[in-house]
This record gives structure tokens, sequence and C-alpha cells, in this order.
């Protein structure tokens, strides 16, 4: 140790005054740290790429690697599909879990570390020491989300087939009504094969190159419909079809990445906020991520998917349901639906979904808010 | 008093860094802390000593508001808090328990986070703290990667951060070797030399008693006792040690004497007097007169006062026989 020196003391009572110890607000300072610290956890920092970043890249340099040596066999690489698929099996739903983990990790890990108690003792707000985490987790999480989402894009607009595939149809984009069900009507087979339909009494063999013709494949008994009957019938379907058919894409458009990407951003933050006071509240990482894990994978998507006739305004609560329901229209259901004409199962209007959201993120932060401020430390 | 406290914030007292009245923390109805008041003198290394399980730490969180108290007042440089705790802490460097901070950052980032709940003048001392705690040279090292004597000096460097007028450390010689322990003594005499107040809480009585200049004795959440050491070491017994060619001629040479009160053990080549605490300094000269006289040859003479551990212990054990 060094011979002691006196501390001079730099602190005059104008800089303490303005410090605003006990104020529930944080300041710069506590944020840029609190942000230094999780940024400095390199095995969840590594996780929050991989799931955002990582996984997306692989995926999809491998099928422009697929594609650049077998065009004929392999699909390029992106295209609307491909987007709809990895929004929603990637970066909706891991995103949803791994940004919870990283709200666990930062409301719990100056408990689990025991320095929250240091923190404590300069007199500074406890609410101050929570809500800095807050600020802090989304400077990290939402250029991670927001780069992931770039990179898909990017693939899926710039290497997207010259066709679009709707529902294993291959046809034009950017139709109009009268053009699509002109379409069907000039390829009825396919139509009627590959597009569901409601109330369209027709019955026919399909096989994989659409309508069975060979008299000797057809089953005993059936007796295939005339071709003005076929064509009929395809028309009908195209007209049932258009409103899906015009929300489907070759590739996705500006209007749709940019709702998109908010769309996931928005539910990797209420991730984090969630994971946040869940932990603070239960003091610990390793249960609340395993919760989020469950309500994520499990019980979201089963409540969500299911209207239970007496309970639906305990469903509309469920944030899963509320986020279903500001989901870009033009990408799938991303908890599935009741039917291709049914794009979400919980009926209730965007401003009770805004609510609701709302009122998750208001009570969890509180909730944590809460119990770091009472817990005894 | 109490309703000055509560409504103004500050004591009248600015020779008390910190005091407390009937201070009550109970957990699972039992007293951790039992009705304790305390007065820290401002400008001195206090010990708070006690055994393991005392209620030290207890009530060291109770005067950071690391948990509330079930009864009683207490104030920290003049503040009472909690009601003031935010301005009572903005002078007060703590650590309570073992200094804990993020294993994965460096002692300098760590130094950061706290510095960044203080105000903004805190961060300009990090450096200055690192040097005075002798962690330059480690500060770039992952905290993982520190002793438990460097984590100690960590926890001081952070406690140093606020610029404190009073420092509250809680057993801060734990897990520290023999220098470690000698250089945590140099550092918190030298706080005292600037005028800054020291509360330290320890079970190693010795290290009380070579730091601090006053001390209060806890056991089973009560103050025993309390005031400056040499006071009250005072007005305790000690011991006059003899080393002489013939301990059993020098029992029977001294028997005439008749200390009051005095007692006697002989052993190999000495002899160990016990004397009333109010024995006079011609007394010990007599002794020695009448030994020499006896045809006793007196190799060493020494008078020692009763350590604080022997104080420590005699007290305690006159309370287990109140008990």
């Amino acid at each position: 140790m060094t011979a002691p020196t006196a501390l001079v003391r730099t602190g005059s009572d104008r800089d303490l005054a303005a410090d605003h110890r006990g104020s529930p607000l944080p300041n710069g300072a506590m944020i840029r740290t609190r942000m230094m610290e999780l940024r400095k956890r390199r095995g969840l920092m590594w996780a929050l790429i991989i799931v955002f970043v990582g996984i997306p890249t692989i995926f999809l340099t491998v099928r422009l690697i697929m594609h650049g040596v077998d065009p004929k066999a392999y699909q390029p690489a992106g295209g609307y599909d491909i987007f709809n698929n990895l929004i929603s099996a990637v970066l909706f739903i891991l995103g949803f879990i791994v940004a919870a983990t990283l709200g666990s990790y930062a409301g719990s890990v100056d408990l689990n570390e025991g320095v929250f108690r240091h923190l404590v003792v300069t007199g500074r707000s406890r609410v101050a020491l929570y809500l800095a985490r807050i600020p802090a987790g989304l400077a990290i999480l939402v250029p991670i989300v927001a780069a992931g989402f770039t990179i898909v894009c990017a693939v899926c607009c710039f290497a997207a087939p010259p066709k679009l595939n709707f529902d294993g149809l291959s046809v034009p984009s950017g139709l109009t009504r009268t053009a699509f069900v002109q379409y069907a009507g000039a390829h009825p087979g396919d139509v009627v094969c590959q597009l569901p339909s409601r109330d369209i009494p027709i019955n026919v063999p399909c096989g994989p190159n659409g309508i069975v013709t060979n008299p000797k494949r057809l089953p005993p008994g059936l007796k295939l419909p005339s071709h003005t009957q076929l064509v009929s019938a395809a028309e009908k379907i195209a007209a049932q079809n258009y409103r899906a058919y015009s929300d489907a894409f070759r590739v996705p458009s500006t209007s749709l990445m940019i709702k998109t990407g908010l769309w996931v951003e928005l539910e990797a933050v209420i991730g984090f906020i969630v994971g946040l006071g869940l932990a603070s509240l239960m003091g610990q990482r390793t249960v609340p991520v395993m919760i989020m894990i469950v309500f994520s994978l499990f019980l979201t998507p089963l409540l969500v998917h299911t209207v239970l006739k007496h309970f639906i305004n305990v469903q509309r609560l469920i944030v899963g349901a509320a986020m279903a329901r500001i989901e870009p229209r033009s990408l799938s259901p991303v908890y599935g639906s009741n039917g291709p004409f049914d794009h979400t199962s919980i009926p209730m209007s965007i401003t009770a979904s805004v609510a609701v959201i709302v009122g998750w993120v208001i009570v969890w932060t509180a909730l944590g808010a809460w119990k770091m401020t009472t817990r005894d430390v | 008093m109490t309703q000055v406290l509560e409504d103004v914030g500050a004591t009248p007292d600015d020779s008390v860094a910190v005091e407390t009245r009937g201070l009550i923390k109970q957990f699972g109805g039992k007293n951790a802390v039992d009705g304790v008041d305390l007065r820290v003198p401002r400008g001195s290394a206090f010990g708070y000593l006690g055994p393991n399980g005392a209620g030290k730490t207890t009530l060291i969180r109770v005067l950071l508001g690391l948990t509330h108290a079930d009864a009683g007042t207490m104030s920290l440089l003049g503040y009472a808090v909690p009601q003031h705790r935010d301005k009572a802490l903005v002078r007060v460097g703590a650590i309570v328990d073992e200094p804990r901070f993020h294993p994965h950052l460096s002692g300098r980032d760590n130094l950061a986070i706290m510095a960044a709940a203080r105000e903004p003048a805190a961060a300009g001392r990090v450096e200055s703290s690192l040097e005075r705690v002798g962690l330059s040279h480690r500060a770039q090292d992952k905290v993982a990667k520190y002793s438990m004597g460097m984590r100690q000096r960590l926890g001081v460097a952070c406690c140093l951060l606020g610029d404190p007028e009073l420092l509250i450390l809680d057993e801060p010689m734990n897990g520290l070797d023999p220098a470690g322990m000698q250089e945590m003594r140099e550092l918190i005499r030298s706080f005292v030399a600037e005028g800054r107040t020291v509360m330290l809480s320890s079970h190693l009585l010795d290290e009380i008693e070579r730091t601090c200049d006053a001390v209060a004795i806890v056991d089973h959440g009560k103050v025993i006792r309390q005031g400056a050491i040499s006071e009250l070491l005072s007005g305790t017994a000690f011991e006059l040690n003899i080393e002489c060619s013939s301990p059993e001629e020098a029992r029977s040479v001294l028997a005439p004497l008749n200390l009051a009160g005095g007692s006697l053990e002989i052993s190999e080549g000495a002899i160990k007097l016990g004397l009333a605490p109010d024995t006079k300094r011609d007394v010990i000269a007599d002794i020695n007169r009448r030994l020499v006289e006896g045809g006793i040859a007196v190799y060493r003479l020494e008078a020692n006062q009763a350590s604080l551990e022997s104080w420590f212990l005699e007290v305690t054990s006159r309370l287990g026989e109140s008990e």
C-alpha cells in the first residue's frame, strides 16, 4: 500500500445536490456502467448473438450455398416464405426466451453476486438502481435484434425466388383479384388441389402433379368433374383465397419489414422486462428463465390457440394473445389459427391488445421495483 | 431530541458520528439487536466487538438501511435514518459482510459501477482510491482472480469513492494474513488521522485493541460496555511477572506484604502476581527491593495491564454468572 495521502474532497455541496441521490430516476452514468456490466458477460452476449444473428445467418448461408451449387434442386435462399418462417420460429419465439434470459440476468445478478447491498449503501434510491437496468439492457438487446432482423431482410429480398410460392402454388405475385381468378381458371387442377376452400362441393383426387386423371389410378366409383365444373370451382376457390394471396409476397414488402421489425423488437422488449421483473421478484434467475420457457413455448400457444368459452377474458390478458393480435397480417399466425381464414384465435380489439401489452410492462416493472425496494439485503 | 432528529434530520451533537437509541431488530421473534444505545465519537476508530452471531452485522445492516429496525432511533453523521438516509449516506462508505463484486469485471470496472451510484465527482476518485489501497497495478485484472485480501482492499477502495466522513467496515480483517492485517490497520489509522471516523466490527479482540480508540462490547445483541479502550481498561487489575532465581523463596519473602486482592502463581523460574487496579508504583519498587534484600536474583520484572481480551472474558464471564 502507498503512504497515506489524504483524499482531496472533490465533491462540493453543489455536486452533491445535483446528484439527486434519493430520486427514483437513474442517471446516465448508472445506465452506462450497468450496460458495461451486462456487455462484459461473454456467455450471455454470445447467446444473444447466436439466437438473433447466428441462427438466421447460418441458416441463410447454407441455403445460399446449396442454391448456388444446384439451383434446380434447391430453392433460392430468400423470399417471403423464408422470411415468414425465420421470424415466427426464431426471432419471435426464441428471441423472447433469450430476451427474457437477459432480463433475468439483469434482474438477479446484483443480488446473486452480493453487489446490490454495496449499491444500496451509497444512498442511491433502490428504484433508481432497478430502473437503470431497463435502458441498459435494452440498449444491448435492441441493436442485436435489429442486426439479426436486417440480415434476414437483406437475404430474403436479394435472394428471393422469381415467382411467388403461395401455399405450394407457384404463381405470379401482385395480381389483382380479377387476374388471380383468371389465373385460377387457367390452372384449375393446381388451384383445386393446392389451395384451401370452404363450402365448395368438388371432389377430385390429387397427386403430386395435380389432379389424377389416369382412370386406372382413380378410386373406385369416383367420377371426375367436367372441365367447366373444375374451372368454376377453381375460380371460386381463388376468390376465397385472394385475401391471403394479397398478403403473400415473393419478397417481403418494405412496409411489412418495418412492421415486422417493430413487432419482433416489441416482443424482445416484453421478454426482457418480464424476465427482469420476475427475476427481481424471485431473487434468482434459473427458475424465472424456466418459467419463461414453459410460458412461451407451451402455455401461450396452448392458451392462445384455443378459445375457452368462459375464460376468454382471461385469455385476452395473456401477452401472447395481445402480440398475436397486433402481428402484421401478412405474416403467418405465430401461434397458429383456427383455419386459413381466421388469422387470430382470441378475438380482441387493437386497443385491448395495446392495453394488455402496456399493462404487462408496467405491472412487471412495478413488481420488480417493489420487491427490490422492500427486500432485506 | 428524537423528535428533532426526525423532523429536521440533523442531530445537535456534532461530536457523534453514529448514534442509536433503544435499537431493536427482531428475526422470528428473537432480538438480533436488543435495545442498543451506541455513540460513536467523530474522528475516532471505533470497534464494535463481539463473538460471531452477536448481532454486529445486523446492527450495521440496520444502520445502513439494508433492513429495517423494529424499534428505536438512529442517526448517521447527524442525519436521522431511515428518514434522511439518502443524505446521511452521501458521506458514508461501508462494507457489509465480506466485500463482494462482479467477478467477471476488473477492480476498476467494479469501482466505476459503484461510483456511478454516487455523486459525479466519485468517478474521478476511482484511481486515487485504487492507489490508496495499493491495487493500482491490479486494477485491470478480473476480481475473480483477486485474493481475499485484495477483495478486502477493493472493498475499502469502494468505501473511499464517496470521500466519506464515516467508514463502516464489517470484519475488515477477515481472510487477511498477518501482513495484510498490518496494512489494513495502518490504513484505518490513516483514515482516522485524516479526521474520518471509522467504525469497524470484529470478533478479533487483539485487532480491535491495536486499531481502535473506543470500543463497544456486544453479546447476544446487547451492548455490554462501551467507551474509550484506555478508560475501560484503567479499572482493571494488572499482573506483575517476576523472573527470579527462586520463586518459592520469593513467595515467602513477599507473603508479609499482604497484597490486597492479589493472586499469586508460581511456575518454573517465575512468579506471577495479580495486583489490584489502584496499586501504586511504589509497591512494585518495594517488591523488587524485598526480593533483592532476601538474596533472590531478579532477572526480569514486568507489569502488564490486562488486555482487552482478558477484560472481555472477565466482563462476559461476569455477565454469564449474573444470568
